[in-house]
């Protein structure tokens, strides 16, 4: 029994020895570090690009361009000679637009003044996303200074490009009159871009004048 | 031709034995980031028509501080190696002021930046990193882990 207490003690000197020693140890090796590591973040990681009739870069996509804004309104039009009106004939519109060549690659994709030049992009970061949309916003009619009207859906577009083989993302199409439509879509992360040549239909007779709408195109990105 | 097989397998047997030098994380607990956070931009602001050039590129500049008294008057290869991790294949190259080497690197591999012998208790250099991504594989911020290790010779 009296033996017990010197025992204790000496364990207990032991004890702290090995805690003490212990700690330093622990001190040591969580200041050591074999890993080092950065955190990457996507800046701006989503764009789009819409450009119907002429458009700004500043240097084509092969060279690194980029993008600018440029509020111009091109105009299609086409004057129908008397004898031709309402005779069921399409006339063809053509564009004051000067927009030939395609931002891609400065190739002439468009054909001046037949054809309008609608293209663009969607960027994004993560994987294929649904297609970005591109819609049109079409009044009822087009209208002239004494109150006349034609409905937008007397013009038509075709649709191309110099070169191309297969299918356009921007389909022909009908204006609708008054409303909302979808006129094409782009993937995610691809250059899209077609040739809309303009038609009016022609198949009523109207009344003498210039009739004039405008229509706005959207880019919406999910 | 039975002597010629046994020859072979002898010397495929003890070849790699005699060529594989150890391998040591080194301590990097003095290496600091000066910028704190990689930005990634698009290397191209515009996609292609494939849909095929969507690179984020970034860079940052980090002061690196590796300990390497385990090793100090003896010889020693060093390289930075860049795991394999998520999101997926980074691409890594860096300039460096010239204590260690400059170089690039792909994830899943690794890239030699010092093979001399050992003279001071930590080495110190200053790398500025360029790290390339596809952007398609980018969902959020992610951590990009990278270290040092010795071969011992």
């Amino acid at each position: 029994m009296h033996a017990t207490p010197p025992h204790r003690v000496r364990y207990s000197r032991d004890g702290l020895r090995r805690v003490f020693f212990g700690a330093v140890l622990f001190a040591a090796a969580s200041h050591a570090a074999f890993a080092y590591t950065v955190t990457l973040t996507a800046a701006a990681p989503k764009a789009v690009y819409l450009q119907v009739g002429v458009g700004s870069f500043t240097n084509t996509y092969l060279n690194g361009g980029q993008p600018g804004n440029n509020t111009t309104i091109n105009s299609v039009s086409v004057t129908v000679p008397g004898a031709a009106v309402g005779n069921g004939t399409a006339q063809s519109m053509t564009t004051n637009s000067t927009a030939a060549m395609s931002f891609w690659d400065n190739y002439i994709f468009c054909n001046v003044p037949g054809q309008v030049y609608i293209g663009g992009f969607y960027r994004t970061t993560g994987g294929a996303t649904a297609a970005a949309q591109v819609t049109a916003t079409v009044p009822t009619s087009l209208t002239s200074a004494s109150g006349q009207t034609i409905p937008f859906s007397k013009i038509s577009w075709a649709t191309s490009g110099n070169g191309d083989t297969g299918g356009q993302p921007f389909p022909a199409g009908t204006f609708v009159s008054g409303g909302v439509q979808n006129v094409g879509a782009m993937s995610s992360n691809t250059w899209n871009e077609s040739c809309w040549a303009f038609s009016y239909l022609n198949d009523s007779v109207q009344a003498a004048g210039t009739f004039t709408g405008t229509v706005r195109y959207s880019l919406s990105s999910p | 031709m039975v002597g010629d097989f046994f020859l072979a397998c002898a010397l495929s047997i003890i070849w790699p034995a005699a060529a594989r030098a150890k391998t040591t994380p080194i301590d990097d607990s003095g290496t600091q980031a000066i910028e704190p956070a990689v930005t990634l931009r698009w290397k191209s602001a515009t996609p292609s028509r494939t849909g095929a050039d969507n690179l984020m590129v970034g860079s940052t500049t980090i002061r690196v501080r590796i300990n390497v008294t385990p090793w100090l008057r003896r010889s020693g290869r060093i390289y930075l190696d860049l795991p394999a991790q998520q999101p997926g294949p980074v691409s890594a190259s860096w300039t460096t002021q010239g204590r260690l080497q400059p170089g690039q690197v792909h994830s899943g591999n690794r890239m030699l930046v010092y093979s001399r012998p050992i003279a001071a208790p930590f080495m110190e250099d200053v790398l500025t990193f360029q790290f390339s991504v596809d952007g398609t594989l980018i969902r959020r911020t992610f951590p990009l882990t990278f270290h040092f290790e010795m071969d011992e010779e």
